[in-house]
């Protein structure tokens, strides 16, 4: 008798409980509570560059009254946050930034939603196509880009005039030029420009790396006189950067991480452009970048998708691009943006964008890509350490093409 | 005659000797000395074409504890050391607990938990790592301030594994010892706490010294664990940021700067316990 009275009571106590969580759940205004959490890089929620994403997160709030959004913030920058991600998507965050080289990382761990409906078709009628194909596979979105990722080349314009910068050969005539010689993100460029390709048009995986054959060889000999000669110096493990700041080299090859210190070292001087063209037996070849983009992704495991989804195309939008252009000069990638002056007459945005328009090519994120790296490395250091020489220029393109197109770890 | 050539074949010998001793030694000292000068250097970035500085500056320090916004290292440097001092104590006690157990007391489990703790320490810790990792989650100790508990508890909870050389210690000190006590009405823990301990300080500050260096040089469970949660990052974590792309040419000086500070305390450490360190490791009573 005792015993089931003290149930009874239990029982009663259990309702009155779970009566007031569900009161505090659903609140007394009517709007949903949610919880979002976001992963940026650090500085994007420092206090010295205006805190952008905390910023853009409480706008993002107040354009939705509908829901009572608590937000959770966390550092991973895009280089890293595919990995932090895949290692472990439900305890990771609803919204988060990523390269699109890590696209592959992600999708084969199934962390990545695809953008599909309005949102697709704002993301697809606000970023050009080149851009929205970087985000792409198999026909899916997967993220809101935000910016351009890629490589261009920064000078002293006291030593080249515009004129100079077109061509890499008229600069070596005027000034000291580094490249990063042993680094295989920038070293295709010169493979690039005279037809060598990579997976078709990059997403052909089967069509292998075109990176043999007499024109593949006549860029190694180029390359070959082109370390040799007196004005050009390689960049590694930053002397480039240190050369530039005590005037031993008048220009370098770089991206938007840089900037900052290059303007502190060349103030009014500095200039940006995009890639050069060289030239090759006589004719002029136009050097090609690897590009990518930086976009924004949402987690497949987010309990709240609709307002992740949402957080993750105004972050990208227009109006949070401009802010984070402002606040962190981040190159804006919104075509609405890119016609706007002020924007524009910034000479690293304007750099940026003409090469990712003009002097790059999307860098190919098949799964076959991850054998393209080090055989390009081993290319340049053969180069700088005299191995490769015009003697066995053929024979170690040769090696360098069947290394880019095998799977064996030889 | 005889006597002086001998004096004098000694005399080369220490030469010889000597130098080499001398050439290993500045080989040795070499990187430490690199990495100092580095953290005093004014010139900015990570490369470098003289060997010496151009000119010396203190900013490198003052930016470590000024600047952060970004990378917040006093902020690590606190993590790191809680950690590390919570753990140096946990696992201390648990390294010095089964090594008495192991070196006085015997059961059935004894040989066989010898055993098996042999076999484990065959395996490198970070194998278990993803486990360690969806343990902690499971229990709910992945995110805030709950993953500093996260590592103390990786760091001392397989510090029992690893009692050897504490029973081997424990094992020159005489049984008859204890047998007095027992006479004298003491229980084991008043054996262990007031006999034993004291009896074996070399051995106690080694095993506290090896146990504050782990978690305080670690890396790789505390970047598993902390993942994006950057106000838990500890010191190894932080330094490893500032060497990432977008860092490096601000930060390399005064990474050089946080290299030098975080071997500070671990420095201090075994001055200061230097001479019972050797004595530990020799590993005998003595008078």
């Amino acid at each position: 008798m005792q015993k089931k009275g003290r149930t009874r009571w239990l029982a009663a106590l259990l309702a009155l409980l779970m009566t007031l969580a569900l009161a505090g759940c659903s609140g007394s205004s009517g709007t949903e509570s949610v919880r979002l959490m976001v992963w940026s890089p650090s500085e994007d929620q420092s206090k010295d560059s205006g805190e952008w994403l905390q910023t853009c997160c409480e706008r993002f709030a107040e354009l939705h009254p509908e829901w009572d959004i608590t937000f959770v913030y966390g550092v991973a920058d895009e280089a890293t946050a595919a990995g932090t991600v895949s290692q472990d998507a439900e305890a990771s965050a609803d919204v988060f930034m990523f390269a699109n080289d890590t696209i592959t990382t992600l999708t084969d761990a199934g962390a990545l939603v695809k953008f599909g409906g309005i949102y697709a078709d704002e993301i697809r009628a606000t970023n050009s196509e080149a851009l929205v194909d970087s985000l792409t596979l198999d026909g899916e979105l997967y993220g809101v880009p935000f910016t351009t990722n890629t490589w261009y080349m920064y000078y002293d314009k006291s030593v080249f005039s515009e004129e100079d910068v077109k061509s890499l050969d008229a600069m070596l005539e005027k000034g000291v030029v580094s490249f990063p010689f042993t680094n295989s993100w920038y070293l295709p460029a010169f493979y690039l420009g005279n037809g060598c390709t990579l997976f078709g048009d990059g997403t052909q995986e089967e069509l292998g790396v075109d990176f043999g054959g007499e024109n593949a060889v006549e860029v190694t000999n180029y390359l070959v006189d082109l370390y040799s000669n007196p004005n050009f110096v390689v960049d590694a493990d930053g002397s480039g950067i240190a050369g530039l700041r005590d005037g031993s080299i008048n220009a370098m090859f770089t991206g938007s991480w840089d900037s900052a210190s290059i303007q502190e070292i060349l103030g009014d001087n500095m200039g940006v452009a995009a890639l050069p063209t060289y030239t090759l037996n006589g004719e002029e070849k136009q050097m090609y970048a690897y590009a990518g983009s930086k976009a924004i992704g949402v987690n497949t495991e987010s309990e709240y998708m609709e307002q992740a989804v949402a957080l993750a195309v105004y972050l990208g939008s227009a109006e949070a691009q401009a802010l984070h252009y402002e606040l962190r000069n981040v190159v804006p990638c919104n075509t609405e943006l890119l016609e706007d002056e002020s924007i524009m007459s910034d000479p690293v945005v304007m750099a940026q964008n003409d090469t990712f328009d003009r002097t790059s090519i999307l860098q190919p994120f098949v799964s076959q890509m991850s054998n393209c790296w080090t055989p390009v490395e081993n290319m340049g250091k053969s180069i700088r350490n005299g191995d490769t020489t015009h003697d066995n220029a053929e024979a170690q393109t040769q090696a360098m093409n069947d290394a880019m197109n095998s799977d064996g770890i030889s | 005659m005889t006597l002086r050539s001998a004096k004098a074949a000694r005399l080369r010998n220490n030469i010889i000797v000597h130098t080499v001793l001398a050439i290993l030694a500045f080989i040795w000292v070499f990187p430490v000395l690199w990495v100092i000068m580095t953290s005093f250097r004014a010139e900015k970035g990570s490369y470098v074409s003289t060997f010496f500085p151009q000119s010396f500056t203190l900013d490198n320090y003052i930016k470590l504890f000024t600047d952060t916004t970004i990378l917040n290292f006093p902020k690590m440097f606190m993590n790191t050391l809680i950690i590390a001092i919570f753990s140096c104590l946990l696992s201390a006690f648990y390294v010095l607990s089964a090594a008495y157990c192991l070196s006085r007391m015997k059961f059935r489990m004894r040989k066989p938990y010898m055993n098996m703790a042999m076999v484990l320490g065959l395996f490198p810790g970070f194998m278990s790592m993803v486990a360690v990792y969806f343990i902690l989650k499971a229990v709910g100790l992945s995110e805030g301030s709950l993953i500093r508990v996260a590592l103390i508890l990786c760091y001392s909870g397989g510090a029992a594994l690893g009692f050897q050389i504490s029973k081997g210690f424990f094992d020159t000190i005489p049984y008859s010892i204890d047998e007095a006590a027992l006479i004298d009405g003491c229980t084991r823990w008043q054996i262990f706490t007031r006999i034993t301990l004291p009896l074996s300080k070399p051995i106690v500050i080694y095993t506290v010294l090896t146990a504050f260096i782990g978690p305080w040089v670690d890396f790789i469970f505390a970047k598993v664990i902390c993942r994006a949660n950057a106000d838990q990052y500890t010191v190894a974590i932080g330094l490893w940021r500032m060497l990432e792309k977008e860092y490096i040419d601000n930060w390399y000086t005064s990474f050089a700067a946080g290299a030098v500070l975080i071997s500070i305390p671990i420095a201090i450490l075994f001055l200061k316990l230097q001479k019972y360190y050797v004595d530990g490791m020799t590993g005998a009573v003595k008078g």
